[in-house]
């Protein structure tokens, strides 16, 4: 199998200081990353991901070792040619009043402009690209600082692409958003890979969307980085190594953490379909012990039919049209 | 979804801002002429201009020898303030940066305070008279340059900008800690002296003196205008500016070499002129509504100047005899501008 390796790390110590001060966060990584993989990092708060995406973005000297990016050490790059290399997105949130949407996009064109930064036909191609290829052409006369988070990550996104480079490093793109858009900013990503060929790193605390989206998972856990496709790392037990701890536990056959519950009084429930799955989950929210379609003391009947709940607390029954109420009945007994 | 946009101003209409404020400016500086001790006729006022014949050579002696120096002045004092805050609020990524953060004009008056304060009454008011105002001139530009050497030697080594920002300010400090003890060993005339640089003026400079003064804020302006791009990027911060290619040493070089010509050059020749460098730059981004410096340097040039010789029409309002402090003028003017556009716009911050 051939491999077109667009970055590897040889022997890298990553961390902060120099000479006797030094402290390094992660030693004597050996790695490569292939053109056009999506590969997500994952790791503990303080355990050196951004560290690592800065290094590799070269905003940051390497301790020891090599960095080499397209087959040049990364410090042999110029700092102009390098931004025609790799495109960084930060965590940090840009806020900069009367900042238009397109203006922003278009300060990706620096590296390729001339030096008073005037844009050509074909720069103006390219900022129009990214602008649909994030599917914000509607807002390019917006202003940046009146756009949602969702979108000024998309914008964010959409800088990168016009810098051109075949490599992005993303710091934490999806912190800050709410659900959809997580998942709609991984999904862009694994688009980009797909379609436009970029090789994307990027570091992530949602390990759900990590493992739905990415190609390949580097995860930091004890000073140690472990690869391998996330279902790799799931049925090695390294994922489970890594999160569970502190009562949490690993649903290996949903892929889902969770954290076990006590388990009180014990009731039955009866019944079938969709209606009945989500009160079973409910009940075991609310910490009972479940029984599924046997007789008991207290029992719960899901009559999926009528959409109701019929309660049989010591032979008194109590019918409930939803779930909540279900579970006040439940809490007064 | 919020629906209230702004509507982009276009390359048009940017130009037809540019336009009108031309206007006003030129409009503005007519005016200026025409105020003063001696009233001159605006008819007279515009023969002069245009070089045609008037009765009096008296008039013309005043417009040419006192009038149209201050007019230069003013335009040279509000472009390089605010074209020198604008960049200081982006490089230090923050609203309330103007062009003396980096302590220059501490420097400055550190300099003026020396010569001013620390001579003996009878030698200073000799020694001042013999070699005019330039003795000022030179011992501000020593301070300030001498400032901007510790900043650069600073800058070189630290990576966070706003540890500069921090040393500019306990620069600041420092100095006007020692103005003070100097000050206090001073006699009444010398302190006299003094408090009245501090609140600057335009008149003083001289034809000669304008000849250096130009060109030096030219050079300034130039490097700013050259600058543009940079300036751009580091909106995004000096992490995003470095990723998209940007040499962060060379960038900071030149926008403090190119403050310190501008904000240390008007503070040699016209004394320290307050809050021009922090209102104009918000000002002229409400204007142009844009953040790209190449629009907004032009935008600074015009406002600040505009600003400055409307400051400098109303110090001269109070009768013939008096012309008010300008550095007080500049303040009470531009503040309620300033409170204008805030309550209109409901956004003056860098970070909306």
């Amino acid at each position: 199998m051939s491999i077109e390796k667009n970055i590897s790390l040889e022997s890298l110590s990553i961390g902060y200081g120099s000479g006797s001060k030094r402290k390094s966060i992660l030693s004597n990584l050996n790695l490569f990353i292939r053109k056009g993989e999506l590969l997500a990092l994952v790791g503990s708060n303080g355990s050196g991901k951004s560290t690592l995406l800065r290094t590799i973005s070269g905003l940051q000297a390497v301790l020891s070792g090599e960095v080499i990016i397209e087959g040049k050490r990364i410090d042999a790059w110029s700092r102009k040619e390098f931004a025609k290399i790799v495109a960084f997105v930060s965590t940090e949130w840009i806020h900069i009043s009367n900042l238009k949407v397109r203006d922003l996009i278009a300060l990706g064109r620096y590296p390729h402009t001339s030096w008073f930064g005037n844009l050509k036909t074909e720069d103006h191609k390219y900022v129009n690209e990214a602008l649909e290829m994030v599917g914000m052409s509607h807002k390019a006369e917006d202003y940046f600082n009146e756009l949602s988070d969702g979108e000024r990550q998309r914008i964010m996104i959409a800088r990168t692409l016009a810098q051109d480079t075949p490599i992005i490093v993303m710091d934490e793109p999806t912190a800050f958003l709410d659900l959809p858009n997580k998942y709609e900013i991984a999904h862009l990503l694994f688009r980009l890979s797909r379609e436009k060929g970029k090789t994307i790193l990027f570091s992530i605390h949602d390990l759900n969307i990590a493992m739905k989206e990415a190609d390949r998972i580097w995860l930091i856990n004890d000073r140690q980085l472990i690869e391998g496709a996330p279902e790799d790392l799931i049925l090695n037990r390294e994922l489970i190594k890594a999160f569970a701890v502190n009562n949490l536990e690993f649903d290996i056959s949903s892929g889902e953490f969770f954290v076990p519950r006590k388990k009180g009084i014990s009731i039955a429930l009866l019944g079938s379909g969709e209606r009945f799955d989500w009160t079973k989950k409910a009940l075991e929210r609310l910490e009972f012990d479940v029984d599924c379609n046997k007789s008991g003391e207290t029992t719960v009947l899901v009559d999926d039919l009528n959409k109701q709940w019929i309660a049989t607390i010591n032979n008194n029954s109590v019918t409930c049209n939803s779930i909540y109420e279900l579970s006040l009945t439940l809490k007064q007994f | 979804m919020s629906t209230t946009k702004n509507i982009r101003p276009s390359g048009a209409s940017t130009l037809i801002r540019i336009f009108i404020l031309v206007v006003l400016l030129l409009c503005l500086s007519v005016l200026d002429l025409f105020f003063g001790s001696v009233s001159i006729p605006l008819i007279d006022i515009i023969k002069i201009l245009s070089g045609g014949e008037t009765d009096s050579p008296q008039m013309v002696s005043i417009v040419t020898e006192f009038r149209l120096p201050k007019l230069a002045t003013a335009i040279l004092a509000g472009s390089a303030l605010s074209v020198s805050g604008l960049q200081m609020q982006t490089i230090f990524r923050n609203p309330l940066a103007g062009p003396y953060v980096l302590g220059i004009s501490a420097g400055a008056s550190l300099g003026v305070a020396l010569v001013i304060l620390s001579l003996s009454s009878v030698v200073a008011f000799n020694y001042v008279d013999i070699l005019g105002n330039w003795t000022l001139v030179l011992v501000a530009w020593i301070g300030a340059g001498i400032v901007l050497l510790l900043i650069f030697m600073v800058s070189l080594r630290v990576k966070d900008i706003m540890t500069i920002l921090i040393l500019g300010i306990l620069l600041g400090s420092a100095t006007s800690s020692i103005v003070s003890i100097l000050q206090y060993f001073s006699d009444e005339s010398m302190l006299k002296t003094y408090v009245i640089w501090t609140m600057g003026s335009l008149g003083g400079v001289t034809r000669t003196q304008l000849s250096v003064l130009a060109p030096a804020i030219g050079i300034g302006i130039i490097m700013v205008l050259a600058s543009g791009k940079m300036l751009n990027a580091l909106l995004l911060g000096e992490n995003y500016a470095k990723s998209l290619g940007m040499n962060i040493r060379n960038a900071r070089l030149l926008v403090f070499l190119s403050t310190s010509i501008l904000a240390g050059s008007i503070t040699a020749f016209c004394g320290p002129i307050g809050f021009i460098g922090i209102a104009v730059p918000h000002i002229s981004k409400m204007i142009f509504k844009t953040a790209d410096h190449r629009i907004l340097i032009w935008g600074c040039i015009l406002v600040g100047s505009i600003i400055m010789i409307f400051s400098d029409i109303i110090s001269q309002l109070p009768g013939y005899q008096t012309v008010l402090p300008i550095n007080s003028v500049t303040a009470l003017i531009g503040i309620p501008i300033v409170l204008y556009l805030i309550i209109k716009n409901q956004r003056i911050s860098f970070w909306a």
